[in-house]
């Protein structure tokens, strides 16, 4: 095994703290994520019959695992990296899902695999989300273009209270 | 409260195609409204010398994380206000471009029945105007039926 695949194995398995988004579902923010996915049912926008089981107006159903967004006062990733030529514009608070970085894994371009998604419950207007994580594979892979590296990672979305909201397993693809 | 638009599970059979989604077509406008929305600025979706010298891609693309939100909008609105979407899977296989419009399909492929309600199994994914295939994957929805209540929610998964 290279010192390259130990340098990944040791992430296999590694947790994140449970991480509180820092906005509750807010109605602007869910009102701009239905318009930005085309899928305007009034079940996000007013309480109606259709959401009526639900409790009210509620997110689209993958707006938790958006809503880890960078909080005020931290490092702006955009300013930091304006004379960057090789920063991608990936805003780590919003799509490391509370993970570490791969360090060995720095500078590899980064393409989305695919998911699986379980969906329990929607969010409700107010209602804030956690969010806990961890790399549940890593698996080198060699392809006809060459190299890659497949994170798998695996997360839960609760509501402040607990309340199962989501889970997925996400493949990224990772290559030189 | 009235059933809606949610199918039963004894009237759905194996075979049936599920209303497609046509989304598009998907400019560069679309990509930074959806970046926007969920604040998140990979280059590839929108600055082409970075996606194409950089990242070595054929072009601008769209967004996985959207085109994942179009899966579940097709399951959740087949499923309806007394069914549930409960699971969708799928892989991002071939990319699609800027300015191509994608439709989302779906077809029933196998029912099985749980003690309060019904899961119907289903293939899926998203063809470009070209008829090529990005996203194969599947889907399992709760439905009621005909004799019994909406499906539990919040979801609790059955024992199988």
């Amino acid at each position: 095994m290279s010192a390259f695949s130990d340098s990944l194995k040791k992430y296999i398995g590694m947790k994140s703290e449970t991480e509180i988004a820092c906005d509750p579902v807010e109605q602007g923010a869910v009102r701009r994520y239905a318009q930005a996915i085309m899928y305007e049912d009034p079940i996000f926008a007013k309480a109606c019959e259709n959401n009526e089981r639900y409790g009210g107006p509620v997110a689209p159903p993958l707006f938790p695992t958006h809503l880890f967004r960078r909080p005020l006062g931290t490092e702006d990733p955009i300013q930091a990296n304006a004379r960057n030529p090789d920063f991608d514009g990936i805003v780590a608070a919003t799509s490391s899902q509370g993970l570490p970085n791969i360090e060995p894994l720095n500078g590899y371009a980064l393409l989305n695999g695919g998911s699986e998604i379980e969906f329990f419950r929607y969010a409700l207007r107010g209602e804030s989300v956690k969010l806990v994580s961890h790399y549940a594979d890593i698996i080198e892979k060699e392809t006809s273009k060459g190299p890659i590296v497949l994170v798998v990672t695996e997360s839960e979305y609760r509501t402040g209270e607990g309340e199962l909201l989501i889970r997925t397993r996400r493949t990224q693809i990772r290559r030189k | 409260m009235a059933l809606g638009k949610t199918p039963y599970f004894e009237d759905v059979a194996v075979g049936l195609e599920l209303p497609g989604l046509e989304k598009g077509p998907l400019t560069t406008a679309h990509l930074m409204r959806w970046s926007a929305a969920m604040e998140n600025w990979h280059k590839i979706h929108y600055d082409k010398p970075f996606a194409i010298e950089h990242d070595k891609l054929p072009g601008l693309l769209i967004n996985g994380s959207l085109k994942q939100q179009f899966v579940m909008q097709l399951i959740a609105d087949w499923a309806g206000p007394q069914g549930w979407p409960w699971k969708a899977s799928f892989q991002f296989r071939a990319m699609n471009l800027v300015e191509e419009t994608v439709r989302v399909w779906g077809r029933v492929t196998g029912k099985r029945e749980a003690p309060d309600f019904g899961l119907i199994d289903i293939e899926l994914g998203i063809i470009n105007d070209a008829g090529k295939e990005s996203t194969p994957g599947t889907a399992v929805v709760a439905l009621p039926y005909k004799s019994g209540k909406p499906v539990p929610y919040p979801f609790v998964p059955p024992n199988l």
